[in-house]
Order: structure tokens, then sequence, then C-alpha cells
């Protein structure tokens, strides 16, 4: 895999000056704080260079493993959720034609372009007990004091839907766009039906798209932080936000560590999952058309 | 036959028409006399006091400049390794390649903590200097893949051409190279700088006690609850946006930016 011995050419100074950077300012601070993960803090809040376990033995605790469980649903939830509304959206921009299709994507991506504390902020009021949907509501007597919306696991979700939405839509769109219309086309001549031809034709050809667009936003939600600090409140902590609150409210930064080496290794499995998934699937294709 | 389905163009509407609710009612809020009353009346009074704030400009000039430092920076790192690395792309190692999706790949609130353990230990002072090199560390990935789809696009014969009449490989880089990939160079800055001015959980991370940026400051006006200056500033970032969204599309390139952002 020398990159040297295949070609004659070496690798040049200027792609060292990246990887150099890279190193420097990603890796070697990931390397800093998965070694923290196996160090100690002392009772007097300094961290003693012992190595162990200890920081992963502890949280294999109750309280970890539900926060653990909890990010995974909701980012799991929000993710079919993203699907089930994103489908149906990519679908209608794959169908549309020229500056129709160009203004939907315009369209769908202006939000994404305000800062995205400001698009919290937007969701803030908006679900707050004196936002704009328990206002109208109120005011339409439908209900009589304010739906607990903001800081509960529904503000989070909201919130988690909001905001990854488009980067679903975009990895379904283009996977719907690729799609041959001839093979829509041919299955409609051998007379299938509308529901057979999305199933049979539609499905089979852009479900590896779709699936590898999912993870990508299955995987940044798992490491979210800002969504539940702001629209959960205390209650509703991701894994991410137990850890930041181990480095500055617990001041205990090798434990809260411990939890960066967690998340990265749930990332690292999601990220394996994927390739072996579009393995199999490729397998399993070839076998079907041989 | 490319009819689209009457459901599936409904879902479209209603999706789109909830993607802007939250920034129509924060525009709202800022003509409302109490922003929490929408039978309150309205009024120019918040965004008139938002003028005369100096505790919101200082953040936004100061999120400006970081945004400028930090693409740039991003820019030369990022344009330089896709230079270097284009002709290898098929042949790097996965270590290698692993390395450049760390950055894009990695949970933001790991690589904010990670870099201010990473500064504490080399005992640098926290403020402008950190957040310029931590935003540009994370944004400078982004730009190698922009970098690579455009050289991706670059005749290589133009090269060719131009050594065979005679360029030295200096020449061949400034005079022909270079203005080649110029949208590139300028679509990566331009997604560089959103990056950094849009970032909250990096700089509230390397940022230390003294700096604040335009995100931070509007993190911390958020924890007091809500300010009608908050409204105002949102009414103006919102139009900010806007203008910018529409003048780049009004370029050929904007849509790989678009989708991109």
């Amino acid at each position: 895999m020398e990159p040297q011995s295949k070609s004659s050419k070496p690798i040049p100074a200027t792609a060292l000056v990246f990887i150099g950077w890279l190193f420097l300012m990603t890796f070697l601070p990931f390397l800093i704080i998965l070694g923290m993960s196996f160090l100690e803090r002392t009772p007097l809040g300094t961290i003693s260079f012992h190595f162990s376990f200890d920081n992963y033995l502890r949280s294999f605790q109750y309280i970890y493993i539900k926060v653990l469980f909890k990010t995974v649903w909701l980012a799991f939830m929000a993710t079919v959720s993203c699907l089930l509304i994103g489908f149906p959206v990519a679908y209608h921009l794959a169908r549309s034609r020229g500056w129709m299709k160009q203004l939907g994507l315009i369209l769908l991506f202006i939000p994404f372009w305000t800062n995205f504390i400001l698009r919290i902020y937007g969701l803030v009021a908006l679900l707050g007990n004196h936002g704009l949907i328990n206002q109208l509501l109120m005011q339409l007597r439908l209900i009589h004091s304010p739906l607990e919306i903001l800081y509960t696991r529904t503000g989070v979700y909201v919130g988690l839907l909001y905001n990854y939405l488009p980067f679903l839509v975009v990895p379904i769109f283009s996977s719907l766009e690729k799609l041959d219309p001839s093979l829509r086309e041919a299955a409609f001549d051998l007379g299938a039906n509308r529901f057979q031809v999305f199933w049979k034709v539609v499905v089979p050809n852009i479900k590896e798209g779709v699936f590898i667009g999912s993870l990508f936003v299955f995987i940044p939600m798992l490491g979210e932080y800002v969504i539940p600090d702001l629209l959960g409140g205390a209650k509703e902590a991701f894994l991410g936000n137990v850890m930041v609150s181990q480095f500055f409210v617990m001041q205990d930064w090798p434990f809260g560590s411990a939890i960066a080496g967690i998340l990265s290794l749930l990332l690292l499995f999601t990220l394996w999952l994927q390739t072996r998934w579009s393995r199999f699937g490729n397998l399993k294709d070839g076998g079907n058309h041989a | 036959m490319r009819r689209s389905n009457p459901w599936v163009a409904t879902v479209f509407f209603i999706a789109i028409f909830l993607l802007y609710t939250p920034l129509f009612y924060l525009v709202l809020q800022t003509f409302l006399n109490n922003p929490q009353d929408l039978n309150s009346g309205f009024t120019l009074r918040w965004l008139l006091k938002l003028f005369h704030s100096p505790a919101l400009w200082e953040p936004l000039m100061t999120s400006l400049e970081i945004g400028v430092l930090s693409a740039s920076l991003a820019v030369t790192v990022g344009t330089l390794g896709a230079l270097g690395l284009f002709e290898f792309t098929t042949l790097l190692p996965t270590a290698l390649q692993s390395l450049i999706m760390l950055p894009i790949l990695l949970p933001e609130v790991i690589t904010g903590l990670s870099l201010l353990l990473f500064f504490l230990l080399l005992r640098v002072e926290l403020g402008f200097a950190t957040v310029v090199v931590a935003h540009a560390s994370f944004s400078a990935s982004f730009v190698y893949f922009i970098m690579l789809e455009q050289l991706k696009k670059l005749d290589p014969q133009m090269a060719e051409a131009a050594q065979d009449l005679g360029a030295k490989p200096h020449q061949i880089f400034w005079k022909v190279t270079l203005p080649n990939i110029v949208p590139g160079i300028m679509g990566g800055w331009l997604l560089a700088f959103t990056l950094s001015f849009d970032d909250f959980l990096i700089s509230f991370f390397t940022s230390g006690a003294g700096l604040t940026t335009l995100p931070l400051k509007i993190y911390s006006l958020m924890r007091i609850g809500i300010t009608p200056e908050l409204n105002g500033l949102s009414f103006l970032m919102i139009c900010i946006s806007t203008f910018l969204v529409l003048l780049l599309v009004s370029k050929e390139q904007s849509r790989k930016w678009v989708l991109k952002g």
C-alpha cells in the first residue's frame, strides 16, 4: 500500500503540510483525550499518571448506560422520522423540473444558512410556554394551560428533526436522480402498477444510498450536545452533555475523557456497520442479477 | 409520467413551511411590542435599540475577523493538501484517508474538548488565536474535498501542453493550474468562513473567558431568557443569510455550495 512504490513520484511536500496539520491539530488532541481516559483523578482534583481501566468500568453504571441507550434511541427515532418526512420531500424535488427543482433545493437550504444557534433560538421561541404554538392553541381555546414541549424529550426530538432533515433529503434526492428513468418506464411497460414500481424498482436501487445518507445523519446526532442542552434542559442529557459536565461541573477530566472514548467507539461501530452492510448489499445484488 | 403525486407535493410544502416557521416567528417577534404576545401591537423600537447596543456589535466583528482568518488558513492548508495528494487519491493508505475524514466525522463536542486539553497542555493562552486555529483545524478537510473535485475537472492536457511549450513547474502552477482552480478556492473559502461564522461549540471550548463570538453572545443571551435585542439581531442575521444565499444562487457555482452547506 506504499504510494511511493506504485508511483514513480513521492508524495509532494505540499501534501505534507496538510497531513502534518491534520496530525497535529486533530489526531494528536484526539490521542490526548483518549490517553487521558486511562488516567485517574486524585481526591484533590488533580490527575495522577496511573494507568487504569477504572473510568471505563465506572461507565458501566446504570445512570450512564441509561444515557447511552437514550442517546442511541432518540438519534435512531429522529433519523427514522427524518427518513419518513425526507423521502417525500426528496421525491418531489427529484420529480420536478428545471428551475422548480433548483428553487426547491434553495428553499430547503436557506434556513440552514442562518446561524445554528439562532435556529435553535427560533425553536425555543416557538415551543416555549409563551411560544407561538402555545399562544395559538390557547387563543383557539383548544388548551387551557400551556403544553410542555420545551425542556422535554419532545423538544430534543423536534430539534434533531428540524436540524437534520435537509441533510437526509440530499442523499435521498441524489440517489433518486441517479436512478435511470428507463427502468421505471420498462417496469410500467411490463405491466407493473405504481406500487410495484416503487417497491420493486425504486427502493432496491436507492436503498444503499439512503442507508449511507441516514448514517451520516445518525452519526452526528449521537454526538449532539447543543440541541439536548438548549431544548432538553438538564433531564434530557445525551452522552455529549454528560461528558461536558464531567469536565466542567464534576472536574473529573479522566472520566469525561472515557465518555469521549465510548462515544468514539460507538461511532466507529456505526461506521463499521455501514461498510459491512454495503458490502453485504453488493454481494446480494450481484447474486440476484447474475 | 413525471407528474408528482399530490400527497408527495403536500408533504413537501408542509415540510418547507415548517422549516421556515421558527425563523418567520423570530422576525415577527422583532416587531411586536411584547415579543411574547401576538396581540400586543407592532413597534420598531427593538430594531432601533439594536443599533445602539455595542454589546452586540463587538461580537459580530470578532466573528467576522475569526471567520476571515480561519477560512484563509484552512484554504491554504486544504488546497496544498489537495494539490499534493490529487495524483495519489486512489492509492492513499486507509490510515491517511481516515486521518483526512477524522475532523469531519468526529463529533464537535469531542473536537472542542480535545483541542481545549491540547491547548492547556501546551500552556497556550486561550483566546482569539486558539479559536482561529481550532476553526481551521476542522474546516481544512472540507476545503480539501472541494479542491479535489475542482482538480478533477481540470484538463491534464493543459499542464502537459504548457510543459511542451517549455514552461517550468512553477510557471505551470502559477499560470495554468492556479487560475483554473480559483472557483474551487473561492468555494472552499466561503464554506470555511460559513463553518467558522456558524460555529458555536468549538468556540465555546477554545475561546477562554475573554473572547465572545456572535454565536457565544447569542447563547449567553438565550440563557438569560428571551430578550428583544436578540430578536432584532435574529432579524438582521436572517436578512443577511437570505441575501447571501440569493447572491450565491445568482452565480453558476452556487448549487454545489448550497448542497454542502
